[in-house]
């Protein structure tokens, strides 16, 4: 155990404070052959609904300029087969298991939340910012009215397991949305999901993706990511979650000075599945180094 | 997985053909299974991100080289083209499932292009199961031809088509392979889609089996992103979906449902 990465999560304990992000760690067995589950601080899984469902059409994804666009749909087992088939085999690693969720309606999304809830699981992570799919996810994300409903609904059902809201960058003020799902009862937000994104194949004048456009994710939009985590802190009192492109220590380090208390790592797991352990690594020397007891210490620490 | 360079021959303006040295990975590597590999030499550039995948093009047991026969496409093929002589490569393990190898049978291979890169340690299994194998390659032109005299080793027989004429029959791989196809009791394939396709079609108008390996996109490799999706027919005719780096990249050609296969 690495004492300058334990971190305390809305009551969670975590052993570090990496974490898979959903949608590149399917349901994190597809990795336990490549990579020990047990280091990870905690794995966030593929997004689940009530119902199962297939996806979207092929191509769905693009490799862009230090990135990619993806356009899955949000493809996946459905509750109660994750419940029956992935979970109880992911819950034998030593990892927190956050399960990510969303729905297409508001009642689909009150009764996920309802019975991951009483399910063995660390957290629940809610998806209103999809933005591959037609109904729900991202219309949720987008109108501060629908997600101080959405948020608010499904905690009132929500007894045990605390409560992360994943936001949409693609909102002209994220801050609102931070503001908003904070005062609805949230626990924590992770900030950010992929960006709307689009390219186009100049031979054949069609889009890469059958979806026509897709979420680009990766160091591209890392920038992004920082800016906004750095005026959530600002404005939300409840911890954030930072995602957006980070491949190494040193991006770790720079979520945290602008606000996060934990970290995602997402589309370098696609790049090389050693990467997170990599990082863990890392961090806990760079720690060293600096003389910094825990990491905690760094959060929003940013000087302006 | 970290190897070393042993060569990275330019085999022509075209084609390049890669020798990397891990003992693990040569224990491992099953025949059609492929590997991504990380086309930058320093982890610290983050464009381009992704890994590619390439086919196993062949293993040496006794000096734990494997080989990659790579096409320039984009950037990612020609950052790899500038590798030099001993320096660090890193890749994953062998990945995806593996062709059947048969017995003592008369045995087909359909290459298209660089599609004759995994087929090369395809011919060596077979030839060391006592088949009689014919190769059939095509390109579009002369320069596509490539690997013939490495070739020439293991197969019985080698049928060249180009496009243009420049090299072998003028026309499609699969028109002497058509003419042909009642001698043969299993086909291998792997090129273009449009070739895949075809040479499904003649061997389920035929009767004949016929395993194809299917290139998609990949960004893990490993079965987590769901971006490489094929649709087959399950034995009932449901259409279902595999992963083509976990499931794939070898498929049963008249399981796949061509229509739906993404082009391009
Ligand atoms: C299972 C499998 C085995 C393969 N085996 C070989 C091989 O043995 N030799 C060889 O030369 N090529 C092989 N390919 C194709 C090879 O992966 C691509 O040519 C290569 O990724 C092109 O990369 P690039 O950066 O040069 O091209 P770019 O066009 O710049 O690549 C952009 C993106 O598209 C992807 N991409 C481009 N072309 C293809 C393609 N044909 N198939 C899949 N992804 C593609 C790239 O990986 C990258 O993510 C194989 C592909 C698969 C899926
Ligand atoms: S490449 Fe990611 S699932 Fe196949």
């Amino acid at each position: 155990m690495i004492e300058s990465l334990k971190i305390n999560l809305c009551g969670v304990e975590f052993k570090n404070p990496i974490i898979t992000a959903s949608g590149t760690f399917g349901y994190g067995l597809e990795y336990a052959n490549h990579i020990d589950l047990n280091k990870l601080g905690g794995i966030s899984v593929k997004g689940i609904s009530l119902k199962e469902v297939k996806g979207n059409p092929m191509p769905r994804i693009m490799e862009t300029s230090a990135g990619m666009l993806n356009a899955i749909g949000l493809q996946n087992v459905g509750v109660e087969r994750f419940i029956k088939e992935k979970l109880p085999a992911l819950r034998k690693y030593d990892t927190k298991i956050i399960v990510n969720f969303w729905g297409k309606t508001l009642e689909e999304y009150i009764e996920v939340a309802r019975v991951l809830d009483g399910e063995d699981v660390d957290m629940l992570e809610m998806n209103i910012s999809c933005p591959n799919i037609k109904e729900g996810g991202i219309a949720f994300g987008t109108d501060p009215k629908m997600t101080y409903e959405v948020v608010y609904n499904c905690k009132k059902v929500m007894k045990n397991k605390p409560l992360i809201v994943k936001l949409s960058p693609n909102v002209t003020n994220i801050k609102v949305f931070g503001k908003v799902a904070e005062e609805a009862g949230a626990d924590a937000i992770s900030a950010i999901n992929t960006l709307l994104g689009m390219a186009i194949n100049i031979n054949t004048r069609k889009p890469f993706l059958s979806n026509i456009t897709g979420g680009l994710s990766g160091p591209a939009i890392k920038p992004v990511a920082i800016r906004m985590v750095y005026e959530l802190y600002k404005t939300i009192k409840i911890p954030i979650v930072g995602i957006g492109g980070i491949m190494n220590y040193r991006d770790v380090i720079e979520f945290y000075l602008a606000g996060a208390s934990a970290v995602q790592v997402g589309t370098a797991n696609f790049v090389d599945p050693e990467i997170p352990i990599k990082i863990i690594d890392e961090l806990d020397n760079y720690l060293k180094c600096n003389n910094i007891r825990n990491i905690s210490e760094l959060t929003g620490k940013v000087e302006i | 997985m970290i190897g070393t360079v042993v060569e990275n021959i330019k085999l022509n303006d075209k084609y390049y053909y890669m020798i990397i040295n891990n003992k693990d990975f040569v224990e491992n590597a099953k025949v059609g299974q492929f590997l991504m590999v990380q086309s930058k030499e320093y982890d610290y550039i983050n464009d381009p991100i992704l890994r590619r995948p390439f086919g196993v093009c062949d293993v040496d047991y006794d000096s734990g080289d494997f080989s990659i026969l790579y096409m320039i496409v984009g950037k990612g093929t020609m950052l790899l083209s500038t590798f030099k002589k001993g320096s660090k490569i890193e890749f994953s393990s062998p990945l995806g499932n593996s062709f059947t190898i048969q017995n003592e049978k008369n045995v087909a291979l359909v290459g298209g292009g660089i599609g004759i890169a995994p087929l090369y340690f395809l011919a060596k299994k077979l030839k060391n199961n006592n088949c009689k194998i014919t190769l059939y390659f095509g390109g579009q032109s002369e320069t596509d031809i490539i690997f013939l005299d490495k070739f020439e080793k293991f197969v019985d027989e080698i049928v060249v088509t180009t496009n243009d004429g420049s090299k072998g029959l003028k026309g499609l791989v699969t028109e002497p392979f058509i003419k042909n196809i009642d001698y043969y009791d299993y086909v291998y394939s792997c090129g273009p889609k449009k070739m895949l396709e075809a040479v499904s079609k003649i061997c389920i108008n035929s009767g004949k089996a016929v395993e194809v390996s299917l290139d998609e996109r990949m960004a893990c490799g490993l079965g987590a992103c769901l971006g490489c999706i094929v649709y087959v027919r399950d034995n009932d005719g449901n259409e279902i979906q595999k992963r083509c780096c976990v499931e794939g990249p070898i498929f049963d050609g008249s399981k796949v449902i061509w229509e739906s296969v993404c082009r391009g």
